[in-house]
């Protein structure tokens, strides 16, 4: 076969390809046309060269759903505080749309009632909600000036894992691991870990594949010695039963690879061995028994638990093992009334472990190739919520609020962005969802623009028509 | 000089002499008008652009100047044909060296353009899938022996060509399973396959697929596929993801190919069924292939945007499904690369504009409760004419209360114990009491009393609001037949089927191609446009895409003329020394091996264990599934399983949730219904493996198996024969007889000293060790694959 025939394979096989996990723009070209035998299907997840040298190689998001309130945690606003009660400036409001418009028209201006103060050599912000978020807060680049698209709930979740608002289209972890790949041989490249009274809206379809090969849609962690599904044997079905009966699958299909020559039999062998693998590697991955009463400790993690704190030691565990991608969800953001005592219940749940997370990390050598995310689909109204004579809340806000960033290529110690004395709008640094997207791909070594898969006659890509790496958040 | 030669192309062109114009413009004119001009034209204007005058040349387009008279390096035009930069043009060729080389002359020597001369724009696109088919001859092959149908001719003649030889026939073994499994989605029983090798007469094969095609199987098997294409869910994929009423629609399509409704019937009904005159249940129902489009309601959502999404979401599938092209990109600018512009994009919209997506026909209920029947929109209802009197009568006296008490607790501010919320209370508790419950219906089509408008929308967004447009259709096609003033859906439907349309019946074709080998014959499936790959058997595409609408659009004459040809009867073993030449199998000179669609790989082993339910169509049901496969959605469902022959219903049974659909389907890449899918994946995971191994649905399957063997045959010889005729539709070779005689004895053994491990497995020691093999079989490559 020629050159040529094999530029035209990639050029018109271009789904086989991408079923094969190789069609990584033109970046890939080189080492797929050094590889084996053309047609020889590949393991969907095996690790691909990135676009340019990486910073980080895994990523955790922990991703706070609801919306949390980035004006009682990180955006410190004095002139808030100060007009506390009154009308907003009509300046804000002209032209404004909200969720639950009706109710908004009567909203006054709702300072935050919890004290901030510097923390660290850097000084980054933080309100007493999270203290020890606040005291790893040199890691930490605080973004104040996202910004989205949607402020009902599950458009903006979808666009915040996916850059569309209309649901089905691939997530960010499908995308970096259809790049990527997964370094991990006997786990799933990526995982969806939740806590939180509910599961979040549009649930798995947050962490699909959209038109991506399933192969690279998350695969959600299920509580107990059984993270995925069919983990365990049936009854009856011994170790020792399971081995035999797969030693005599391989040979019958052996036996058969020899009589078609048809590679995908060589695939399947191999997916039997890393299934049998699986069955063990799962239980031990969940046995949190195996960690020091220190690490313990420090996250606030209970074996056998499904709390936030377990999800996140279990975040770390997951990269330890080459995970590409881990989403740790939280639901129970969304405080349109009594925030007062909601948002301290959740801070409590949340502060800790995720400053364990950054902390443990740290301490064993794998920040500076993991990429910690926290933030949530949209941030609050410096307006109150809420029927009067409740107590008030905060209610969606999608032109300003608090994300942030820590690990792999990530410069700490930072606040990103400014917003204007309330908190509204942008005035410096605005980082669009988009952008933040662009920058997360550029860490893990993957140029937005060229991360891109053919579906209907048209290249989409994580980033749709937009999107710049922000070079602030660069280490 | 330099100055000179400037001021001299800056003189008027009539200061020129003739000849250098006429010679300079007469090379570039063929360029223009046979590259160029089939989007750059003063009609299509795509990037708002034409390249027909010089006049217009000199204009430019959206991006600005394209051509700088004098000046090559500074025309776009010519960077964009060098291909150099992000701007690539033509999108899909490059022009000969010559051709650029003429373009730049005529820009150096001042883009001269002779008076009264217009470049004429070409009638049809220079590419081959914008001009209508026309039926090919059939070749002349020297092996004329080897030919069954015509399509043997067209494939025969390139092997030929090539000096490759076709493939010797499959075993008969593996031809009648390849068979039932490709039109019936069922393997054949052992006495189905006994039965065909035992048929001596010469027209055996032929006689078997007559009598496939005449099962009611066939329609499920390829139902599902059109299924694909309809995104077809049993819920709406919104955030709550609510359960719907369209599992009628289902069963109508697996109808319509089962009595091979003729397809341009089957596109009308299901596109337009409900502007037919009087139309019947039946061709309501149809109208749900749209209906079902996912939505996304939250309190607190704007409507409006997600109907533009539904709407958005219609107008791609029926780009997607029925020509076989993305008009998508052109809902935010002009397609860059086919010829549908922005204002084009929104003609199509306006068809589909003007539905109640709502239900605007019943009284509204509050979003609070609920209710299914408002969130379903425009429902056909099954229940008495008196049930929906009453239910109708309810849901109205339920929403004024509601009304009532929403406006009461508004100014009152009334305490818990209020006696007037108190007594409304009580009154919607009855009322709720009297809603009748579980009334049937099935979710259609329906036009509003009087049409919305419908304006561009630039960018995409449903909030703006660009010029207004009436229903129309792409420029270079067919034009539209009206029936009155405004074009409605059913003179798009008929349009659509118009024997003129050149894609219709080409896309079609090649989606069933692409379901007996692998891939189509344009491989693109769902791009004829100028970005997809161009067919590799240009003719055999056209034969079979002429023959659908010969034969009255019947499908079956499709399948009859590939299933009963030789180059459908192949071997599919790879052949090492064809691997190099024709790595992609291309050519066809083998079969294709192909792992079986995720319903399929259920229907196979619900076969071979002798559970399977054979009944067709009905309420999706709900076979035993992980208990934490619901677990993930923000409103927690019950997924209580179907207990008797429901729970043994074939795959494509199984209700589909669009937000938490079933496990098992997912791993084997059943699509996920957001959007319409033209070819599913064909992925090979541990997590297949892990699904085949110990899922409870599966190891029930392995069990049933197990008991099957030990009731139906005598002995581990006799045993292990059944056991492959079962599962793979063959008898065992001598070195597999071997290798499970060996795992026999070990096996037996293991039972035997522990025999509280055979009781996990089945009652019985015996049953148990067959329990044990069939598992074996049930996870072998070749059972989940069509040889």
């Amino acid at each position: 076969m020629t050159f040529e025939d094999r530029i035209d394979l990639l050029r018109t096989r271009r789904h086989f390809f991408r079923d094969c996990g190789v069609g990584v723009g033109r970046m890939a070209l080189g080492s797929l046309l050094a590889g084996a035998a053309m047609g020889a299907p590949k393991n969907p997840m095996a690790p691909r060269p990135p676009h340019h040298a990486p910073k980080a190689k895994s990523i955790i998001y922990l991703f706070m759903a609801g919306g949390p309130s980035h004006l009682d945690m990180y955006a410190n606003k004095p002139k808030l505080r100060e007009l506390d009660g009154q009308t907003p400036p009509e300046s804000f409001m002209k032209g404004k749309r909200f969720a639950f418009m009706e109710r908004m028209a009567h909203q006054k201006m709702l300072g935050s009632k919890w004290a901030y103060r510097r923390y660290g050599q850097a000084g980054n912000e933080f309100s007493e909600l999270l203290p020890h978020i606040a005291s790893v807060g040199d890691e930490l680049a605080v973004i104040n000036t996202m910004k989205t698209e949607n402020f009902n709930h599950a458009p903006a979740k979808v666009f915040a894992h996916t850059g569309s608002i209309v649901p089905g289209r691939p997530s960010i972890g499908a995308w970096v691991t259809y790049g990527l790949g997964s370094e991990a041989d006997n786990l799933p490249g990526f995982v969806a870990l939740q806590s939180g009274p509910r599961g979040p809206r549009n649930g798995p379809l947050i962490w699909g594949s959209g038109f991506l090969p399933s192969a690279y849609q998350g695969v959600p962690f299920l509580q107990g010695s059984e993270p995925v599904f069919n983990l365990q044997s049936q009854p009856g079905v011994t170790p020792q039963r399971q081995q035999r009966a797969l030693d005599a699958v391989r040979d019958l299909n052996t036996l058969r690879y020899a009589e078609t020559g048809d590679d995908e039999i060589a695939t399947r062998i191999a997916a039997y061995e890393t299934a049998f693998r699986m069955q063990t590697s799962g239980p031990e991955l969940m046995n949190l028994a195996g960690e020091s009463a220190e690490t313990l400790a420090l996250y606030g993690a209970e074996p056998g638990k499904n709390s936030f704190a377990n999800n996140c030691l279990l975040a770390r565990r997951l990269v330890e093992r080459g995970v590409r991608c881990v989403q740790v969800y939280h639901t129970d953001w969304d405080h349109h009334a009594g925030i007062a005592n909601a948002l301290e219940k959740v801070c409590r749940e949340v502060d800790r472990a995720s400053a364990a997370l950054v902390r443990d990390l740290k301490q064993r050598g794998l920040l500076k190739d993991t990429l910690v995310v926290w933030g949530g689909e949209f941030g609050r109204t410096p307006l109150s919520d809420g029927e009067k004579g409740t107590a008030v809340g905060r209610n969606h806000h999608i032109d300003a609020y608090s994300t942030w960033l820590a690990g792999g290529g990530v410069r700490g110690g930072q606040t990103i962005g400014q917003t204007d004395d309330i908190g509204f709008y942008a005035v410096e640094d605005p980082v669009h969802v988009h952008d933040l997207h662009a920058t997360l791909l550029h860490l893990l070594g993957l140029e937005h623009t060229k991360l891109t898969y053919r579906f209907q006659g048209r290249d989409f890509r994580l980033t749709d028509v937009a999107g710049k790496v922000v070079t602030k958040l660069l280490a | 000089m330099f100055a000179i030669l400037v001021n001299f192309l800056l003189l008027p062109l009539t200061a020129q002499s003739d000849a250098t114009t006429e010679s300079s413009f007469a090379k570039v004119r063929p360029v223009l008008e046979t590259q160029c001009l089939g989007c750059h034209n003063p009609k299509l204007r795509m990037a708002n652009l034409s390249l027909a005058s010089r006049a217009d040349v000199l204009a430019g387009g959206k991006r600005g100047t394209v051509v700088v008279p004098g000046k090559p390096r500074e025309s776009r035009l010519l960077a964009a044909v060098r291909q150099e930069g992000n701007l690539r043009m033509p999108p899909s060729s490059r022009l000969a060296d010559g051709e650029i080389a003429a373009l730049e002359a005529w820009i150096q020597a001042g883009a001269p353009w002779p008076e009264n001369v217009a470049a004429k724009v070409p009638g049809k696109l220079n590419h081959w899938a914008f001009v209508t088919p026309v039926r090919p001859s059939e070749p002349a092959v020297r092996q004329r022996g080897w030919v069954r149908t015509p399509v043997d001719s067209f494939v025969l003649a390139r092997l030929e060509k090539e000096g490759i030889a076709p493939s010797a026939e499959a075993e008969a073994t593996t031809l009648v399973r390849r068979l039932y499994l490709d039109l019936l989605g069922l393997p054949p029983t052992p006495e189905e396959t006994a039965a065909f090798l035992d048929d001596r007469r010469p027209d055996a094969w032929p006689r078997l697929v007559e009598k496939l095609l005449a099962s009611p199987h066939y329609g499920e098997r390829w139902g599902r596929r059109w299924l694909d294409q309809a995104r077809y869910a049993d819920s709406d994929g919104g955030s709550r993801d609510e359960p719907r009423q369209i599992w009628r629609y289902r069963d109508w399509v697996i109808q319509a190919l089962n009595a091979d409704m003729p397809f341009d019937q089957f596109v009308v009904e299901q596109l337009a069924g409900d502007l037919l005159p009087n139309p019947t249940h039946s061709q309501l129902i149809a109208t749900g292939f749209h209906r079902n489009s996912p939505i996304q309601i939250e309190a607190g959502t704007d409507r409006e945007q997600y109907r533009v999404e539904a709407v958005v979401d219609r107008v791609d599938t029926t780009g997607t499904v029925l020509f076989g092209m993305s008009v998508g990109c052109a809902r935010c600018h002009d397609h860059k690369f086919d010829p549908i512009s922005h204002r084009e994009y929104y003609q199509l919209f306006a068809f589909f504009n003007s539905t109640d997506d709502w239900g605007n026909d019943r009284p509204r209920y509050n979003a609070r409760y609920n209710n299914l029947v408002h969130v379903q929109g425009p429902l056909l209802e099954f229940a008495p004419v008196d049930v929906i009197a009453t239910r109708d009568r309810v849901l109205a006296r339920l929403v004024e209360l509601d009304e009532k008490l929403d406006d009461y607790k508004r100014e009152k501010k009334p305490k818990p114990d209020d006696a007037f919320v108190k007594e409304i209370e009580a009154e919607v508790a009855v009322l709720r009491k009297q809603l009748p419950k579980g009334l049937e219906g099935s979710m259609i089509q329906r036009e509003l009393p009087a049409p919305r408008e419908t304006r561009t929308m630039p960018g995409g967004d449903y909030l703006a609001k660009g010029e207004p447009v009436q229903p129309g259709v792409p420029a270079f096609l067919h034009p539209l037949q009206k029936t009155s003033a405004r074009a409605n859906r059913l003179d798009l439907a008929r349009w659509m089927v118009d024997p003129r349309n050149p894609l219709l019946a080409r896309v079609v074709v090649n989606r069933i191609w692409q379901e007996y080998f692998g891939a189509g014959l344009v491989a693109t499936e769902n791009d004829f446009g100028t970005q997809g790959t161009p067919p590799t058997h240009a003719e055999l595409l056209d034969w079979l895409a002429t023959e659908l609408v010969r034969s009255g659009w019947s499908q079956k004459a499709v399948h009859r003329a590939i299933v009963n040809s030789a180059v459908y009867r192949q071997s599919s073993k790879v052949k090492p020394n064809v691997m190099e030449r024709d790595p992609r199998n291309q050519l066809l000179s083998r079969q294709t091996r192909l792992r079986l669609d995720s319903e399929i790989v259920r229907d196979v082993a619900l076969s071979a264990s002798g559970l399977l339910t054979t009944r067709v169509g009905g309420p999706s049901v709900f076979p035993p599934q992980p208990e934490a496969a619901m677990s993930a959605s923000q409103i927690k469902k019950t997924w209580k399983a179907s207990t008797g022959a429901d729970r043994y219903r074939r795959g494509m049974y199984t209700f589909f949730w669009r937000v938490t659909p079933n496990p098992a389907l997912v791993v084997f890449d059943a699509p996920n219904a957001m959007v319409a899918c033209t070819r599913r994946n064909r992925s090979n995971t541990p997590l297949q493996a892990l699904t085949l191994l110990n899922d409870t649905a599966f190891h029930e399957f392995a069990q049933a198996t197990g008991a099957r063997l030990v009731r139906e045959a005598q002995g581990d010889a006799a045993r292990l024969d059944r056991a492959y005729e079962l599962a793979l539709s063959r008898k065992p070779s001598a070195p597999e007889r071997e290798r499970l005689q060996r795992w026999l004895a070990q096996e037996r053994d293991a039972l035997a000293s522990k025999p509280e491990e055979a009781k996990a497995l089945a009652a019985d020691l015996e049953v148990a060790l067959w329990t044990s093999l069939a598992r074996v079989l049930l996870n072998t490559d070749e059972f989940i694959t069509r040889e």
